[in-house]
């Protein structure tokens, strides 16, 4: 299974729908994370938000591959993706476990396959040596095996990739 | 000298970051404002303090890997308010993470140095703190020991309630060593107005330990919240 999270509005979320079971827009039309725990000590893998999140983190969870597309906020995700990002917390457990030789939270759904990260916008050098860096570290903690990280010049060459 | 301290913890109450705020202030001079960053009515008020400022401090707490997402939205208006008023910062950041390495915050220091060459300050340096949620119960444990010393002083008199005391300060205190003499070497650089370097620390207790305690941590607080009944680590 693959799931497509990204930023680039109505036209973007047509075209992925057409190609990918899961898509999730990040229209930040939702509220973000507290930091209350909740979805892993009061109610397991949801949150108490109801809005379209609440049960994001069971579609990341359950993921094989994740590809995320979003505009580059300091060699960072964009707020409304981080937002998707940070509510879902829930697709790991309370527990901790090493992975990668540090302590990480076990995995709800067990290990997945791929993660990939294409980011848009003006990007400096540093910037793109910090996301590929946080790429890594976001591959360990999710527990996907391997990771890709790309920069687009231009959002169009989209259209074309077989994503 | 005016020092803005912006806690980027949505909490409103009891969190990591306001506390490590709280004691890099001690060693800070000059005028200080404390602020929190929880929704954009905020941005305002903020913005407004911070424009005859000299240092700010951000204050925050690590979410999968990286600055939480309403901090992210934040630093984009003010990145926008520093060009547009040629405001020339120096900036420090204190942040905690729930993993018990402190490295795992380097990503996130990573883009507040990027951050402040696209907002033309100047970057200072940070702490990165692992296991922060321990640094809070901690300081629960604190106040614990505080009201047993009270209660053991009036019944048995101080000479013997003070020895226990003593000793169960100085084990909470050893744990959080390590933020704390980072938390207040940044203080002082602030009011010296130099940099204090990105140092990476901890609480001080081996990581199978930590492990432990966040297990045990989570299963109690599971039981009271009612998860471990709610199928606690199926698959939903």
């Amino acid at each position: 299974m693959k799931t497509i999270i990204h930023d680039l509005g109505d036209f973007y979320d047509t075209l992925f729908k057409s190609k990918c079971e899961n898509v999730i827009s990040a229209d930040g039309k939702y509220a973000p994370c507290q930091g209350c725990f909740g979805c892993w000590t009061k109610h397991p893998a949801q949150c108490y938000m109801k809005d379209a999140l609440q049960m994001a983190c069971r579609i990341i969870g359950k993921t094989d591959e994740l590809v995320i597309i979003t505009d580059n906020y300091y060699g960072a995700y964009s707020p409304s993706v981080k937002n998707v990002l940070d509510r879902s917390i829930g697709a790991s457990t309370p527990f901790s476990t090493y992975r990668g030789k540090q302590m990480h939270h076990t995995l709800r759904y067990g290990k997945k396959e791929k993660l990939v990260v294409y980011t848009y916008g003006h990007i400096t050098a540093d910037e793109e040596k910090t996301f590929r860096y946080m790429v890594e570290r976001n591959a360990i903690n999710y527990g996907f095996r391997e990771f890709e990280f790309h920069y687009l010049e231009n959002v169009n060459q989209l259209e074309e990739f077989e994503l | 000298m005016k020092t803005v301290f912006i806690n980027g913890s949505p909490k409103k109450k009891l969190s990591v970051s306001s506390y490590l705020l709280g004691i890099v202030r001690i060693l800070t001079r000059g005028e200080v404002v404390k602020e929190q960053v929880r929704n954009p009515k905020d941005y305002e008020r903020i913005l407004s303090s911070i424009e005859n400022a000299d240092n700010v401090v951000f204050g925050l707490p690590l979410y999968v890997d990286g600055v939480p997402s309403h901090m992210l939205a934040f630093m984009k208006e003010m990145e926008k308010f520093c060009i547009e008023k040629n405001k020339h910062l120096n900036m420090y950041v204190v942040s905690n993470g729930g993993f018990i390495e402190g490295c795992q915050n380097k990503p996130l220091m990573q883009v507040f140095e990027n951050f402040c060459k696209r907002c033309n300050s100047r970057w200072r340096g940070g702490v990165g703190i692992g296991g922060g949620v321990m640094l809070n119960v901690m300081r629960i444990m604190f106040l614990v020991y505080a009201g047993l010393f009270l209660l053991n002083t009036i019944t048995a008199g101080i000479n013997a309630s003070f020895p226990i005391f003593a000793e169960q300060l100085l084990v909470v205190l050893f744990f959080s060593l390590g933020a704390f003499i980072y938390c207040l070497r940044m203080g002082v650089a602030i009011s010296k107005g130099t940099d204090c370097g990105v140092k990476y620390t901890r609480i001080l207790l081996p990581s199978f330990l930590f492990i432990l305690a966040a297990d045990v941590f989570f299963i109690i607080i599971s039981i009271f919240q009612g998860g471990i009944f709610r199928g606690w680590l199926r698959k939903k």
